[in-house]
């Protein structure tokens, strides 16, 4: 599989934009339950928003969101690969910025040849 | 994200290639998650990535009412779930016997899955998992009846809300209002179960990783001695949360296995040309 190679690490901003509206659109498939709008919620999302707590996703979710940063990012990617070193309370108490630090790091990363 | 129609129902699954495998043809492992609160997240965020890179093809699949996968009204017999699985591998076009790696009532359905189609399976990981015997039964029947009170109590719901937030509460309301809307409760104890003759022919090898404090904790050793060839690992200390909470140590006792049964010379197929 290609995928477009991204020569430049896209700034934090670009980052969380991204990734609130890939939480965004799951969100949409629970119908928002305790939100008026996507707009409410798209302004708070923001680095120290927890996943579980705050926005009240499920690990299946972020199996979701993974498919969607790889869909994004390219295989570089591998959000289950850096949750797999994680201990559970680290991914129970996950927040949004540890997501956005993730992407970077993994972008920014010097990619090897055929992998 | 993966849909595939399996047995009737739209089945949510991940693959996951084998990263620079040794062979031609890698080993695949199948993971099969728990029943009730779980879905094929508790295996993808912790085991299939390593798996993978490790040069085995992953896959792993919510099963029937969990995750994203279809909640039929009925059809929760345990060889509902084993047919779903024989679905799924031939939708998916698996030919090989694969290992069959199974986190508690994931590993029910792996040794039925095998006692039915013994050619499929190379080999079972059960972690804290039992097969379909009566004895099995009897204990998830009161099980999953105490789960669903236990989901709907409101001195729990309150307690809930008061450690971990109303979602949470929330959550548990919803969950046992989905379990309520299916025959779940009913069927899943009704097996068919295995018996003595049933288990001596599960001739896979099998390990059984258990946790001292887990499920089997009156018996730790009792699947290894129902069983032709099968071995256990204990992790003391640990209870029933064995795969979320010590990934790691499973993760390095499942790589570990599959490298040793590789190792084994393949049986001469009678037959074979």
């Amino acid at each position: 599989m290609t995928t477009t190679p991204i020569t430049e690490v896209p700034s934090q901003e670009a980052v969380l934009e991204e990734i609130s509206s890939m939480l965004l659109r799951v969100l949409d498939q629970y119908g928002l339950d305790g939100f008026d709008d996507t707009g409410e919620i798209a302004g708070k999302i923001t680095l120290d928003t927890t996943f579980h707590d705050e926005l009240g996703l499920e690990s299946i979710d972020l199996v979701t969101v993974g498919s969607m940063l790889t869909d994004r990012y390219g295989e570089q990617v591998n959000l289950a690969a850096f949750l797999a070193d994680l201990d559970i309370d680290d991914v129970i108490g996950m927040r949004v910025g540890l997501l956005v630090d993730f992407v970077r790091t993994a972008l920014s990363r010097p990619r090897l040849a055929g992998s | 994200m993966g849909m595939i129609q399996a047995n009737g129902i739209r089945t949510h699954y991940q693959l996951m290639p084998a990263k620079n495998p040794a062979t031609p043809e890698p080993p695949t492992v199948v993971f099969i998650h728990g029943l009730g609160y779980d879905s094929l997240a508790s295996f993808y965020l912790t085991l299939a990535a390593p798996v993978s890179q490790a040069g085995i093809n992953v896959i792993t699949y919510d099963l029937r009412a969990h995750g994203r996968s279809d909640r039929p009204v009925s059809g929760y017999r345990v060889a509902d779930f084993v047919e779903d699985l024989r679905a799924l591998l031939d939708e998916t076009d698996v030919e090989g016997p694969v290992y069959l790696v199974g986190n508690s009532f994931g590993g029910t359905i792996a040794f039925s899955f095998a006692e039915r189609y013994p050619s499929r399976v190379r080999s079972i990981v059960a972690i804290e998992a039992e097969p379909a015997t009566h004895e099995w039964s009897r204990k998830i029947g009161g099980t999953l009846t105490n789960v669903v009170d236990w989901m709907e109590d409101p001195e729990i719901l309150a307690w809930l809300e008061d450690t971990y937030g109303a979602h949470h509460a929330r959550l548990s309301k919803v969950a046992s209002a989905v379990i309520r809307a299916t025959t779940i409760v009913e069927e899943v104890p009704q097996g068919p179960l295995l018996d003595a003759e049933a288990l001596r022919g599960i001739r896979c090898p099998v390990l059984s990783i258990v946790g001292s404090e887990g499920f089997q904790s009156d018996n730790l050793l009792a699947v290894q001695s129902s069983l032709p060839d099968c071995r256990t690992e204990v992790i003391d200390g640990q209870n029933h949360s064995v795969l979320v909470e010590r990934h790691r140590t499973v993760r390095s006792l499942l790589l570990d296995w599959v490298d040793e049964i590789e190792a084994i010379p393949a049986e001469v197929e009678v037959g074979a040309a």
